[in-house]
């Protein structure tokens, strides 16, 4: 048990020293941030203007506090999964330079070496996200604040969740992989590639119908939508209390993805969770399968 | 004697390249054992099967008289380019390091104490490894490898890059470790290194061409030489030997040191003053793989 804390804290301690490692896995967050401050943030305050009847009186504070929440879904959507993945490189980079040699060469156990790598990926995930997530908050609360407190709780929750969802899979994937240069490949690839399939830079709601469909296969599409319901639960709330019509605040729910279709069927959010959780089990089970397996065929 | 590592028939191929093959021999409890060979003989190779790294493809490992996966606590691994974690301190990579040999709390710091004394590190254990110069580095990954105490301990090229009073300063720790009982195996570049050494293996191409202790070698693969001093060239053609002949000395090159003796009876109005020097390891080396080796490069 001791040992496995020493491995964790390592890892936990190379993350946020190798600065390489540390603002990669910022690159598409600050993406994000940077496409909300000239023009994301425009486009979804027109659309939920445009969404509310003309008849209804509203303060802006409503249109900022919502822009805002949903600005912070999907900053967390991303972070979740683009920091476990730059983190969990580490443990591609241990192989690449052969330090893992040194674990080996020692009686460590390599489940241990192997889980090592997990819990610190999620560690290192649960902080950057945390973090995020409470500067965020700030943010929301200086534009505009609908949460409750059970919102507040249930996106934490989901943070966990995103979080644990982005350490098994990275996992996973950095089982595979052993140098620097196909290191470098997936990170770019993340990086790049994640803010856009998740939905963080264009609601899925636009995608073409068949990318839409694809991406329904995909446990993170949950994992957005999930956050999305959360974040901007109180802001819709208040649309309602102000008269907004149930079908007007549907289409605003529709068009920002909290409401996910599988196969045209609207996918509730206990059952994203399910989804999400399942995913979660999932993935750590074929981790720890790879790695007895792979410790069985060196024997 | 007592052998701590017996080694049969072993073979590793990596697809085409055979790095070693069929290579057998044992290594005294206790003594200072040299592997020597040009770039890509298989010395790493061997070493990485040695500490459990990679598995045999034929053959037998015995270390303390089990497989090596079994007495990893008791060898210790100073790898040909090093492996700890640059971001990290000295400090810190010993303490992990350490705690996966279960070496944590005052065992720790009492170790690090006597450590930091012998490789005198003080001024060192508190900066990051990446930042440390070359010799530095080196101390640091001895500490390592000494840090839980083992019997055993293999040094790949441990000197390689070094200056020489560094390397001297490592040569007299490993020599007073040596009196404490501590079994050494080296791989060098460097002749000298390996004359102080109790036995000798001389692979190329992965197969063990020579063995023996230095001085086997040198008498069994060098010539002995004779100068001598005074003498007139004719005098010395007429002895029908091998010559070199230079104005104030003159060398002569006899088969091993009884033919220079029996030599020297019979001509003792000829051997008034002179020296004999046996063959050095770089002839040896020379003689058995056709190569010469300075200084880590083999020409
Ligand atoms: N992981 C590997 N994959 C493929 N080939 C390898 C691998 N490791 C070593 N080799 C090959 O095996 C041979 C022996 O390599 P090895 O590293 O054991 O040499 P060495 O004697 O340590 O040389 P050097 O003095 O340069 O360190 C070389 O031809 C090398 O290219
Ligand atoms: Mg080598």
């Amino acid at each position: 048990m001791n040992t496995l804390m020493y491995i964790t804290l390592r890892n936990v301690k190379m993350f946020f020293r190798d600065k390489g490692m540390f603002f990669t896995s910022l690159i598409t967050p600050l993406i994000l941030l940077v496409l909300y401050a000239t023009f994301l943030s425009n486009v979804y305050r027109d659309a939920f203007t445009s969404g509310i009847p003309d008849f209804i009186k509203f303060d802006e504070k409503l249109i900022n506090g919502t822009v805002a929440s949903q600005l912070l879904s999907s900053l967390l959507a991303v972070s979740c999964i683009t920091v476990a993945f730059c983190s969990n490189l580490l443990s591609v980079q241990d192989k690449a330079n052969k330090t893992v040699n040194d674990m080996l060469i020692s009686p460590l156990k390599s489940s241990k070496l192997a889980l090592g790598y997990y819990i610190a990926t999620f560690f290192i995930t649960v902080i950057v996200c945390l973090v995020t997530t409470a500067v965020g908050f700030i943010y929301v609360y200086s534009v505009g604040w609908y949460l409750s407190f059970s919102d507040v709780l249930l996106i934490l929750a989901d943070v966990l969740l995103l979080s644990l969802l982005g350490a098994s899979l990275s996992s996973v994937v950095s089982f595979f992989l052993s140098t620097q240069g196909q290191m470098s490949a997936v990170s770019a690839i993340i990086s790049a590639g994640y803010g856009f399939i998740c939905g963080a830079y264009m609601p899925m709601s636009q995608f073409p119908e068949g990318l839409r469909d694809a991406l329904s296969f995909l446990p993170f599409t949950y994992g957005t939508s999930l956050l999305r319901n959360h974040c901007m639960n109180g802001a819709f709330e208040e649309m309602k209390n102000i008269g907004v019509p149930n079908e007007a605040v549907a289409s605003l729910k529709d068009s920002v993805d909290c409401n996910i279709y599988f196969a045209d069927t609207a996918v509730g959010t206990d059952v994203m969770l399910f989804v999400l959780i399942a995913s979660v089990v999932v993935f750590t089970v074929i981790y720890v399968l790879l790695n007895v397996f792979s410790k069985k065929i060196k024997k | 004697m007592e052998k701590i590592i017996e080694i049969e028939n072993l073979s590793k191929s990596f697809g085409e390249v055979k790095a070693v093959k069929n290579i057998s021999f044992s290594v005294e409890k206790g003594s200072l054992f040299s592997f020597l060979g040009v770039n890509g003989a298989g010395k790493s190779t061997t070493i990485s099967m040695l500490c459990g790294l990679l598995t045999p493809d034929f053959g037998t490992i015995n270390v303390c008289g089990q497989s090596s996966e079994k007495v990893k606590d008791k060898i210790g691994v100073v790898f040909q380019s090093s492996v700890l974690d640059m971001p990290l301190s000295v400090y810190d990579n010993l303490k992990y390091r350490a705690s996966f040999y279960g070496i944590t709390g005052e065992r720790f710091q009492k170790r690090l104490n006597e450590l930091s004394g012998l490789l005198d590190m003080g001024e060192i254990l508190n900066r990051p490894v990446g930042k440390l110069s070359g010799g530095q580095r080196r101390k640091a990954d001895i500490a390592r490898a000494l840090f839980h105490s083992p019997s055993l301990l293999i040094l790949d090229e441990p000197t390689t890059g070094l200056d020489p009073q560094t390397r001297k300063t490592l040569w007299q720790v490993i020599e007073d470790l040596r009196r404490e009982g501590l079994t050494v195996l080296l791989t060098t570049h460097y002749m000298e290194e390996a004359a102080d050494s109790d036995h000798i293996v001389i692979i190329d191409s992965g197969e063990i061409i020579a063995e023996g202790t230095p001085l086997e070698l040198k008498n069994k693969y060098t010539k002995d030489t004779v100068t001598l001093y005074g003498v007139d060239e004719k005098d010395v053609k007429k002895l029908g030997l091998p010559y070199i002949f230079d104005d104030s000395y003159c060398k002569l090159f006899i088969e091993n040191t009884s033919k220079a003796a029996e030599l020297i009876g019979n001509n003792r109005e000829l051997f008034v003053d002179f020296e004999i020097t046996k063959g050095k390891m770089d002839d040896v080396f020379l003689a058995v793989t056709g190569k010469e080796l300075h200084g880590g490069v083999s020409r």
